[in-house]
């Protein structure tokens, strides 16, 4: 009776099969890849395929709790047959799929196994004694906070929230969402796995099937990400800023620089043509200058390629300015860069 | 002797024979620590197993400033991408440079780097006549300032005590040795986050990106605006609109923008008092709508904010100046002071780390000024013998010179 004072059941695994204790739940926990393409598992690859399907197609993975054991263990299946593709865009598709089911299970999920599901996350989650206020949850602040920095919509800066002595008030609905990012990213890691086992060739195959159907149903560009050639006039307001502030000599700020650095790069100028470009500095020092954009680029040190800061932080710095309309509908440079090269 | 000569040779007395670290440093041998000599270069990415170790060196090294991280590393000596960055305290940064006071405008000069256009108060971010953004500035830390430094500490306190529930064993205050104070946690939880996650937490102090139709006053229907009673940003403003008020005269009215209807709000004040406290909703005053509501709450928001320098909360890397050290720019200490003590604490006091000898100097002009209970200056060209103290402070502002 190992399970007996666990507040969940094997009903619950199979809706949250990502929970570390799912996998106890099932009779054959010690499945070995070259076991699933035996026929007798057939089963098992095929709701695994399917949950990366429903993940292409529906952008929500559905749920059958009538096959529980087929339901558990077909998600570390899915998870492989996703790592198997060796394509990021299938595999972030794949996880806010099944974040987006939980999302909704989650939902009309009662207190006390909400409290179980957040406490598999090691987060600090409790329900709300405090009768003067009007929410079912107190989330520690810690915890607020990793899971809610990168949503941009303002009712979740923390700054909107009700803060109390280290704890954020929460609805049920509000909870349900940060869980879901929780196990959008849980997910997202289990699929980095550095190095690849080496797949049955059953296995390259369903993954290739799905890569096909993938590039099929959502298209190859918007697969690969951004365009190549620079459009300038599609660069946002606080970017033009820098850019023209600059040009004409005048001194940045360290942000400012970087912001306007990392944008360059990652809408694809070689690293070489952003030196050249910061020549025109007052205080350029083509040694220091190329060793900064070189880093930014990942080309030196870290080895990884910076990204510009988001619109908020762009804010909070004073870099941001004059945004337009399209920018109200953007969190990062980035994007509104994406969409006006897309729609000029 | 040259004035740079004359600050290293107090600076190398100070520590020869002053010095002692009375700062906790917790996990001293996680931390990166950097040094200003008075040559001009940065020693960085040293690292020492104790305070004995950190001691000596500085009894040796008497530097022009010495930091350590407020991030903690597995490497500490490594250069900064195989560091292994462990954590970082949270700490805010409260400097008068960001905080407008009436005497700012009198002791501040800013001159522009390109044009020579100059002026005074608070430096311009573009210069006004060439569009330049590079000055040199002239400031001094007088009282008027670290006064209204010390308001925002105390606000910050608040905040960090009841909304994030530090407890006072984690918060630690210090007076930076110049302009402003420091307040560092350390605490476990907090020492995880991120760049991000801190400046959600700069931004709730500040109270930047904070929207009203979140606490109760949306779409110019005021449902239950927020009660003195209440925790939180809804207590905060409310409270601190209660407070404006029940004081403000006229002017004050005038100045928070609220010019249009200054006797309504006079003749009502205790209706909206009664509204600010929770009894019955906002929208019941007679007259105030919600327009007027907005504008009082705008600057209820403004005046409870805790004004924070944004950058530094956000560099989970940042180099801080290091606790009983002294500051190249004044060669006072930075010192620590418990919490409690943060309404009496006297920077003009606690910070002096010389209290013998005395020095020849011409001072070139400054204004007046107090060291523990004795009062100098105002100074236009004058050679005077002063304490070294005051000389020190001088001299180290660029105000006076050596003689002799």
């Amino acid at each position: 009776m190992r399970y007996a004072f666990s507040k969940l059941a094997k009903n619950d695994y199979a809706k949250y099969p990502f929970l570390k204790a799912a996998i106890k739940y099932v009779q054959i926990p010690d499945l070995r890849i070259q076991d699933l393409a035996d026929s007798n598992r057939e089963n098992i690859l095929k709701r695994a395929q399917q949950r990366l399907e429903e993940a292409i197609f529906d952008n929500i993975v559905s749920r059958d709790l009538h096959h529980e054991d087929i339901e558990i263990i077909s998600f570390p299946v899915a998870v492989m047959l996703a790592m198997a593709t060796k394509n990021s865009f299938i595999q972030k598709r794949y996880a806010l799929a099944e974040a987006n089911q939980t999302y909704e299970d989650l939902r009309k999920e009662s207190e006390e196994k909400t409290l179980e599901v957040a406490k598999n996350f090691g987060w600090e989650l409790a329900s709300n004694k405090e009768s003067r206020m009007p929410y079912r949850f107190a989330l520690n602040l810690v915890d607020y906070l990793r899971n809610t920095t990168h949503l941009r919509e303002k009712p979740w800066k923390l700054v909107n929230r009700m803060l109390s002595n280290g704890n954020v008030y929460l609805g049920i609905d509000e909870v349900a969402r940060l869980l879901k990012e929780e196990v959008r990213r849980h997910i997202e890691k289990r699929l980095e796995l550095k190095e690849l086992p080496a797949f049955p060739p059953k296995i390259t195959e369903i993954a290739e099937k799905i890569r096909k159907l993938s590039e099929d149903t959502i298209g190859k560009t918007e697969m690969e990400g951004f365009p190549k050639a620079i459009v300038q006039v599609a660069f946002p307001p606080c970017i033009k800023a820098l850019y023209e502030s600059f040009s004409s000599g005048r001194h940045l700020s360290h942000v400012g620089r970087f912001t306007l650095t990392s944008f360059l790069i990652n809408i694809g100028m070689p690293p070489e043509t952003v030196v050249e470009f910061f020549k025109s500095f007052s205080d350029y020092n083509e040694r220091m200058t190329r060793y900064q954009v070189e880093h930014i680029a990942g080309e030196k040190g870290s080895r990884t390629r910076y990204i510009p800061p988001k619109c908020d932080t762009l804010k909070t710095h004073g870099v941001c300015t004059n945004p337009d309309e399209l920018c109200q509908r953007m969190r990062h440079p980035l994007s509104y860069y994406r969409i006006k090269v897309k729609a000029t | 002797m040259d004035s740079l000569t004359y600050v290293q040779n107090t600076f190398r007395d100070y520590y020869a024979n002053n010095f002692s670290l009375q700062s906790a440093l917790q996990m001293i041998e996680k931390r990166e620590f950097g040094f200003a000599s008075f040559d001009g270069w940065m020693l960085r990415h040293r690292s020492f197993k104790t305070k004995n170790e950190l001691t000596m060196f500085l009894q040796d090294f008497a530097p022009h400033d010495a930091y350590f991280s407020c991030a903690y590393y597995e490497e500490p000596e490594a250069e900064m991408e195989r560091k292994g960055w462990l954590g970082a305290d949270l700490v805010f940064d409260i400097d008068a440079d960001h905080i407008p006071t009436q005497c700012s405008k009198i002791h501040d000069e800013w001159t522009c780097g390109n044009c020579a256009f100059s002026g005074k108060g608070i430096t311009p971010e573009k210069c006004p006549k060439c569009g330049n953004e590079r000055f040199d500035t002239r400031t001094w830390p007088c009282e008027v300032c670290l006064d209204s430094a010390k308001t925002e500490t105390v606000k910050l306190l608040d905040f960090l005590m009841r909304d994030f529930g530090f407890s006072d064993k984690e918060i630690r205050v210090f007076f930076s040795g110049h302009r402003g104070y420091h307040i560092h946690v350390e605490n476990e939880a907090a020492r995880s986050l991120n760049s991000m996650a801190r400046k959600e937490i700069v931004d709730y102090v500040t109270g930047l990106g904070l929207d009203i139709t979140y606490f109760g006053l949306s779409d110019r229907k005021i449902l239950q605006g927020p009660s003195t009673k209440d925790q939180g940003w809804r207590g905060r403003i409310a409270r601190s609109a209660y407070d404006f008020v029940r004081n403000a005269n006229e002017d004050d009215y005038k100045n928070a923008g609220l010019q249009t209807n200054v006797e309504l709000l006079i003749r009502n004040k205790k209706a909206l008092l009664k509204s600010l406290d929770g009894v019955g909703t906002w929208s019941t005053v007679k007259g105030v709508a919600f327009g007027t509501w907005k504008r009082l709450v705008e600057h209820s928001i403004g005046s409870i904010s805790a004004k924070v320098d944004t950058a530094v909360t956000t560099d989970v890397h940042r180099l801080i100046r290091l606790a009983d050290t002294l500051h190249g720019k004044t060669g006072l200490k930075k010192v620590e002071f418990a919490l409690s003590a943060v309404s009496t604490f006297d920077p003009f006091k606690s910070a002096i780390a010389f209290k013998a000898g005395t020095a020849k100097v011409i001072v070139s002009d400054a204004p007046k000024f107090r060291l523990d209970n004795e009062i100098f200056g105002p100074y236009k060209c004058k050679k005077i013998e002063l304490p070294t103290a005051a000389a020190l402070l001088l001299v180290c502002k660029g105000r006076a010179k050596v003689v002799e």
